[in-house]
């Protein structure tokens, strides 16, 4: 746990500024409640006995009205600012988490969910802010509160301030007393929340599916179940939370009660410093209030950074080497031996697998349904790694290339490409950032989608909908296409290209294909050949082998 | 204009809001009963508590006779008052949870029920059911109760010290009637504030899926930097909305502070030099200073859930149109399945943006019991919505679909959907079991007729190649199975499903020659004695399965029989 807490608080380096700042206006601001029940609890005192406990203190009441109206001014000062730095620093995390997940888990979600990684990134990272405001922050502030009490008690009496002072500390010692028990809760309450949206997320991603089916009652069943599950592990953090808080109220109290003790003990000459001791131990009861919550914030920023770090250590499929050669001047690629499999349960994909490329070829790459072909894409783009064998490009074995370098060559138009909720030519620019309108539309035509763009009264500025929602599967999938056309990488894996095409349009985008990747390797994957493709080289993936198929 | 018809728009949603929340504090009262009474009680313990700590300072000060026996009540007041306070969080947790359940249940049930036709993205959906919900337990739990208790609670200590010393009652009475003034002057505008952070927080969560489901085409063309650059931008815009709320709510409880700090130093100006001058009754004057931490409390609770009310009033105001009672009634049951149907379209029409051109144009056909028919057209043309509006995805805007003879619009889409068969263009594979995938369309289904659909529809062909065969674990998106394979037990599912009405929406898509072939042999037994519509660019599947109806532009182009 507490491992995982300091990795957060590492994360947030390069806010120190911030948050020291939001910790020192928060330890003002309790000063100066302390101070102010302190000048009014001297006050009484002074004013019955005549006994002056410090020095000046007949001033003492002069001092009540700026220092009441100090204390408000400090108080909202001391929320924003920390509000404001705990903000900055999660941003930071926010960001931090997806370029980890970019690295981690380049090759898709998978197994993971998700809603549930939605869950993760948005509301785990929002929960983080309670390490810092609602633990850092109050048990800084009644840190400083308890030692500027028991340093004011000790001149007067130190029995005394001892008897004040050893309470409230323990109170302040609560929270990392409980964050343990509270954490084993604030976990459940977490991967509650995550399986609560997953179970949202997923019937709502396939509605057709859920709705054909009729599995509405099944859908809202297991939400409901996840909802309860979710309640339950609330309730349990909750009962912690009371818990701490029913300690702490008796820890203060016992403050004030020993302060009461000690006057009745000592009778007339330990008058003075009772009040005093009496008045400054309700004035910690403030800032000392927070402390118990701190506890399960502690343990619920815990749970969030536990869950964030599985996700964010997630060995990478592939990892990049330590120095990455430079990158070859040509671009043929040659598989050499290829041995691979998705796992071990799993029949190998390919056993043994020898291709050839070379620059400017096209290759048709032919077979059912499973026999390997995405996977060869996989294989090239380093989202996956060959058991054994090598993959060259231009001569340099890839596995001494960087991905990201890889990827400046070769660009691929996988089954799923996708098309994200902004505008078309955002998503364009995807692949080449700085393409220009005339640019995106040679692209557009060149897949068959540019008289369709045409017709849309905002063209290339119209919104495509999450995943391409806006536009039939067809139309999507030849914006993706669009978009990999569009991209300058001398290697263009085009993996089903016509998929959701009607006959026509597939056959007019076909005999298009030479004249849009003139002068580039194209490795076409199709399930059949219609006949206009002039492909260089046929290819048929079978038994984890490539048999050439015609001339 | 515009500006008017907006401000109208925002009007009706805080009305609406408003609504929700009362209706809501309606329901919860009853529940919230017990823990506001022993909010109460635990005043009443923090009164009788100042007054044994007065008695007992008044002593050492040397007035009154207190002593260790008052020393020892306070102690036992203390532990009453640690107990009453987890009573209270018990009682208050388990308010809130009745009611987040049956809230949550309806938002879902309405999500499911607008389907499809709900353009927002799923992540921004289902921050309705978990974020949302979860806002509104804020206002249930903390806030209505600390509302309460904010008015009761002074109400009892101001009567305590009215009777003590009266112009130390008036003091803080005073202070008292200034806090209700200081939370109108500082909530204005915060409501509106708090609706506009709560819309980044959606947008947020949107843009956070959409971009973490498109990740590898992210990486893929070497964006993933430029998006996370872009990620950090709308963080910060989200904290900067966040803070403009704050700001305001902030100073709210500020200002409570100020009032707290000026009663203190009032109470004390006054009382020390009363007790200076020969106070006649000192320990009143010391439990009058006691008092003012019991006084200002509750109404320090209140102010810090303010901000629950805040973010319960803009999430409130993106809940009320969901869990708003439906408009109009509720449409038709099926009295009973009919074995044969009759499909009619009589000049449908249907358009999905009124910027583009419309879906369907005046479509109309027929298709009689155990006909198969095809419907063909380039991709847009509207084959997909015929599937649609039979599934009940989408209302047609204007002509008639009928079945058998009957409208089919007046059927609850439930119902609808009872009798068909679907598979959809982007066949969806839950988290599960294949089995437990297929099974999804008839869930008492036995094993045998499960793998029996799986056997029909080739999915054993490949299942049988995983070590789990059928009880292999695919995910969302059904991860591991490639296009074709998913695709596949969407068909097995429609197979199980045994319905007389078969839709198909580019079934054999991603199918190699072969696998098609098979897939199409076994589409055409599914489809014998039925009525099936299915959408196809294939010609193999053009050629097998029936008559073939050529859509243009959401019209019919032209019949041919099959094979012509």
């Amino acid at each position: 746990m507490t491992a995982d807490l300091i990795r957060v608080l590492g994360l947030w380096r390069s806010r120190a500024g911030w948050l020291v700042a939001g910790l020192t206006v928060a330890a003002l601001a309790a000063l100066v409640g302390v101070a102010l029940l302190a000048v009014a609890g001297r006050g009484i005192a002074h004013a019955v006995t005549g006994a002056a406990i410090f020095a000046g203190a007949a001033a003492a009441l002069a001092w009540i009205w700026p220092i009441a109206l100090m204390r408000p001014v400090l108080r909202y000062l001391d929320r924003l600012v920390s509000h404001a730095a705990a903000f900055r620093a999660l941003a930071d995390t926010r960001v931090w988490f997806f370029r980890r997940l970019a690295e981690r888990l380049p090759a898709g979600l998978g197994f993971r969910r998700a809603g549930d990684l939605l869950g993760r990134l948005v509301s785990d990272i929002d929960a983080l802010d309670r390490l810092y405001l609602g633990a850092i922050v109050p048990a800084v502030a009644a840190a400083v509160v308890v030692l500027a009490i028991f340093l004011l008690l000790g001149v007067v009496a130190p029995d005394l301030a001892v008897l004040v002072a050893a309470p409230l500390a323990l109170a302040l010692l609560l929270p990392p007393l409980l964050a343990p028990g509270a954490a084993e809760a604030g976990q459940r309450v977490a991967a509650a929340q995550g399986s609560l949206r997953a179970a949202v997320v997923d019937p709502l991603t396939g509605i057709e599916d859920t709705l054909a089916a009729g599995a509405e009652p099944v859908a809202a069943a297991r939400v409901a179940e996840e909802g309860a599950r979710l309640s339950a592990a609330q309730r349990l953090l909750a009962r912690r939370g009371a818990w701490g808080g029913a300690a702490g109220t008796v820890l203060t109290q016992a403050a004030m009660l020993g302060a009461l003790g000690y006057g009745l003990a000592t009778g007339h000459e330990g008058v003075a410093g009772a009040v005093l001791g009496l008045f400054l131990a309700i004035a910690a009861a403030e800032t000392l209030g927070l402390m118990p919550r701190a506890g399960a914030a502690l343990a619920a920023a815990a749970a969030s950074g536990r869950r964030l770090f599985e996700a964010a250590d997630a060995a990478p499929p592939v990892a990049d080497p330590q120095k990455p050669a430079p990158l070859p001047a040509g671009h043929a690629i040659r598989i050499e031996d290829v041995h691979f499999t998705w796992s071990t349960d799993r029949p190998p994909v390919f056993d043994g697998l020898e291709l050839d490329v070379p620059e400017g070829a096209r290759l048709a790459l032919l077979g059912p349904s499973g026999a390997g072909k995405s996977t060869l894409a996989s294989l090239l783009l380093k989202f996956a790694a060959p058991r054994t064998g090598r993959i060259l490009l231009g001569g340099v074995d890839i596995t001494t290339l960087s991905g990201e370098q890889l990827r400046s060559r070769i660009v691929c138009l996988t089954q799923d490409a996708r098309l994200f909720d902004d505008s078309i030519a955002a998503n364009l620019r995807l692949a080449r950032p700085e393409a220009t309108p005339a640019e995106m539309w040679r692209a557009l035509d060149a897949a068959g989608i540019g008289e369709v763009v045409r017709s849309l009264p905002e063209g290339l500025e119209t919104r495509c909908g999450e995943a391409g929602a806006r536009f039939s599967g067809g139309q999507a999938r030849r914006l993706a296409l669009a978009r990999a056309l569009l991209s300058d990488a001398p290697v263009l894996i085009l993996d089903e290209p016509a998929a959701g095409l009607d006959p026509d349009t597939e056959r007019a985008f076909l005999e298009t294909l030479d004249e849009a990747t003139a002068g580039r390797t194209v490795i076409l994957i199709v399930h059949r050949l219609i006949g206009v493709e002039h492909p260089t080289k046929i290819l048929r993936l079978a038994g984890g082998r490539a048999l050439t198929a015609m001339g | 204009m515009v500006g008017r018809a907006m401000s109208r728009a925002v009007n009706e949603a805080d009305r609406a809001a408003e609504d929700l929340l009362r209706r809501e504090a309606r329901e919860a009262r009853a529940r919230l009963a017990l823990p506001v009474a022993l909010g109460v009680a635990q005043v009443a313990a923090g009164i009788a508590q100042a007054l044994l700590f007065a008695m007992l300072v008044g002593a050492l000060l040397g007035f009154g006779n207190a002593g260790w026996a008052e020393l020892g009540l306070a102690a036992a007041l203390a532990a009453l008052s640690a107990g009453l306070g987890m009573a209270q969080e018990r009682t208050l947790v388990a308010a809130g949870e009745a009611a987040k359940a049956r809230l949550r249940r309806t938002a879902f049930a309405r999500l499911l029920e607008e389907g499809p036709a709900d353009p927002r993205p799923v992540g921004e959906r289902a921050a309705l059911v978990v974020d949302r919900i979860e806002a509104l337990e804020g206002y249930l739990t903390r806030w209505l109760p600390s509302a309460v208790l904010a008015m009761a609670g002074p109400a009892l200590v101001i009567g305590a010290a009215l009777l003590a010393d009266a112009p130390s009652g008036l003091i803080l009475l005073v202070a008292g009637l200034l806090v209700p003034v200081i939370m109108a002057v500082t909530g204005i505008g915060a409501a509106q504030a708090s609706r506009r952070q709560f819309e980044a927080l959606g947008r947020l969560s949107g843009r956070f899926l959409d971009r973490m489901r498109g990740l590898p085409t992210l990486v893929l063309f070497r964006r993933q930097e430029a998006e996370a650059e872009a990620l950090g931008q709308a963080a910060a815009e989200l904290r900067a909305r966040t803070m403009k709320v704050l700001r305001v709510a902030f100073l709210s409880s500020g200002a409570m502070e100020l009032l707290a700090a000026g009663a203190i130093a009032m109470l004390a100006i006054r009382h020390a030099a009363q007790l200076g001058a020969g106070h006649p009754d000192p320990v009143a004057g010391i439990f009058c200073l006691l008092l003012v931490p019991a006084f200002f409390a509750p109404l320090r609770n209140f102010s810090m859930a303010y901000h629950e009310k805040l973010a319960a009033r803009g999430a409130a105001s993106e809940l009320a149109p969901l869990l708003a009672p439906p408009a109009g009634p509720p449409g038709l049951i099926l009295e009973e399945m009919p074995r044969k149907l009759v499909v009619t379209f009589q000049d449908v029409r249907l358009t999905y943006d009124p910027a583009r051109p419309p879906a369907l144009d005046g479509l109309s056909f027929r298709v009689m019991p155990g006909e198969t028919l095809v419907l063909s057209g380039a991709s847009g043309a509207g084959k997909s919505s015929v599937l649609r509006l039979l599934m009940g995805f989408r209302r047609p805007d204007s002509g008639r679909i009928a079945l058998n003879g009957q409208d089919a619009t007046a059927l609850r889409p439930p119902e609808l959907r009872r009798l068909s068969a679907y598979v959809g263009q982007r066949a969806h594979l839950f988290r599960g079991t294949l089995r437990e995938n297929i099974r999804l369309a008839r869930p008492e289904a036995t094993d045998a007729e499960v793998e029996e659909a799986a056997e029909a529809a080739k999915v054993m062909a490949f299942a049988r190649g995983l070590s789990q065969g059928l009880d292999t674990l695919v995910g969302e998106g059904g991860f591991g199975l490639s296009g074709g394979q998913a695709q596949r037990v969407a068909v097995a599912r429609a197979f199980l499903r045994d319905a007389p009405l078969v839709l198909l929406d580019e079934p054999t898509a991603h199918l190699d020659p072969g696998t098609e072939g098979e897939v199409l042999e076994s589409l055409r037994r599914l489809c014998s004695g039925r009525t099936a519509i299915v959408a196809t660019h294939s010609r193999a599947a053009q050629r097998m399965l029936g008559r073939v109806l050529e859509i243009e532009q959401g019209r019919a182009a032209g019949a041919r029989m099959a094979g012509e």
